[in-house]
């Protein structure tokens, strides 16, 4: 399913053919999950804040008029509901400080990495990443967003954006390098 | 240039790496809450905004008026009403009705318009909160 064929099924539903918002949510669940589960940390909790995220786009479903992409929006409503949550629930956001970027790092090599072992790696540093940082990586790398698109999800200024997705990419980076040091230590 | 290319690696390593996924049931979830949030807004769609008694009342008021103005018009002529209700004493009719709205005129205005502000605002409260369960 490609991006254009958002604009397919959002007019049907518009039109009243309720039943094709599943191809929406099918596509776009992963993602919404995702974001969920990183800042509530618990599956149950992160399903329903989907679900509600879901369900609010579809009841401002007429709202949408298609000038930016429908990811882009419900992202943005994904993202504006977890805001609210953590704020509603007093959880605090991992410190952006708490990694120690190293300058060395940037010389990282992802070759580096091992083969079978690569998502292991992957996925355990994206779990290390303080939630903020990680949902511009999710933007960024796996949902091919750009800054400008970035900024329209978090809110953040298009320097701001650029330079927080700069410091992510560099403490993954850092908590990859430190995986495989211990990894090598532990072998030796 | 070198950090494009590293940004290219690093994109196509992600990419590799599945995402979280929701449980199996979960779009299904989705939908049936829709279903269900969309059949509640069919049936606030369907009730009427303005109910019976809003109308009831309504006639009522409109009636009111105008008995007023045959009223006002007739003044104290038993003759003039007397032709429309034949053998009504007009006189005492007209006497208390101007009795009533003599003490009505003698309520404060302030309390005539908190009474008339809290109706409109009840009036608009219940349509604005028809109107939002619409969307």
């Amino acid at each position: 399913m490609e991006s254009k064929d958002d604009i397919y099924y959002i007019e049907k539903v518009k039109n009243g053919q309720t039943q094709y918002y599943s191809y929406i949510v099918e596509k776009y669940k992963d993602i919404v999950f995702s974001i969920a589960l990183k800042v509530l940390k618990n599956r149950e909790d992160a399903e329903e804040m989907a679900q509600e995220s879901f369900i609010k786009a579809f009841k401002s479903l007429h709202t949408f008029k298609g000038k930016a992409k429908f990811s882009t929006w419900i992202y943005r409503i994904t993202y504006n509901n977890c805001i609210s949550e953590v704020r509603k629930r007093k959880i605090h956001f991992a410190s952006t400080e708490s990694i120690e970027i190293k300058d060395d790092d940037s010389d990282f090599n992802l070759d580096g990495l091992p083969e079978e072992n690569r998502e292991k790696y992957i996925k355990a540093a994206l779990e290390k990443l303080p939630e903020d940082e990680y949902t511009l990586v999710l933007l960024y790398y796996f949902e091919d967003h750009s800054i400008e698109e970035i900024s329209k999800v978090t809110r953040l200024s298009e320097s701001n954006a650029k330079v927080k997705l700069f410091r992510a990419r560099k403490k993954l980076y850092t908590i990859l390098n430190d995986m495989l040091k211990e990894e090598i230590y532990t072998i030796l | 240039m070198k950090t494009f290319e590293e940004d290219k690696k690093l994109k196509s390593v992600l990419k590799s790496v599945k995402l979280e996924s929701p449980g199996n049931d979960f779009s299904l979830n989705v939908m049936n809450r829709i279903f269900h949030e969309e059949s509640l807004l069919e049936k606030a769609k369907r009730e009427k905004v303005l109910g019976k008694g809003f109308w009831i009342i309504l006639a009522l008021f409109i009636a009111l008026f105008a008995a007023m103005f045959i009223f006002s018009s007739a003044g104290g002529d038993t003759g003039e009403l007397g032709k429309y209700i034949p053998g009504l004493n007009t006189n005492t009719v007209t006497q208390d009705y101007e009795n009533f709205f003599q003490r009505i005129g003698s309520v404060p205005l302030s309390i005539a318009g908190i009474l008339l502000a809290s109706s409109f605002l009840v009036f608009i409260d219940r349509f604005l909160s028809s109107k939002i369960r619409t969307l």
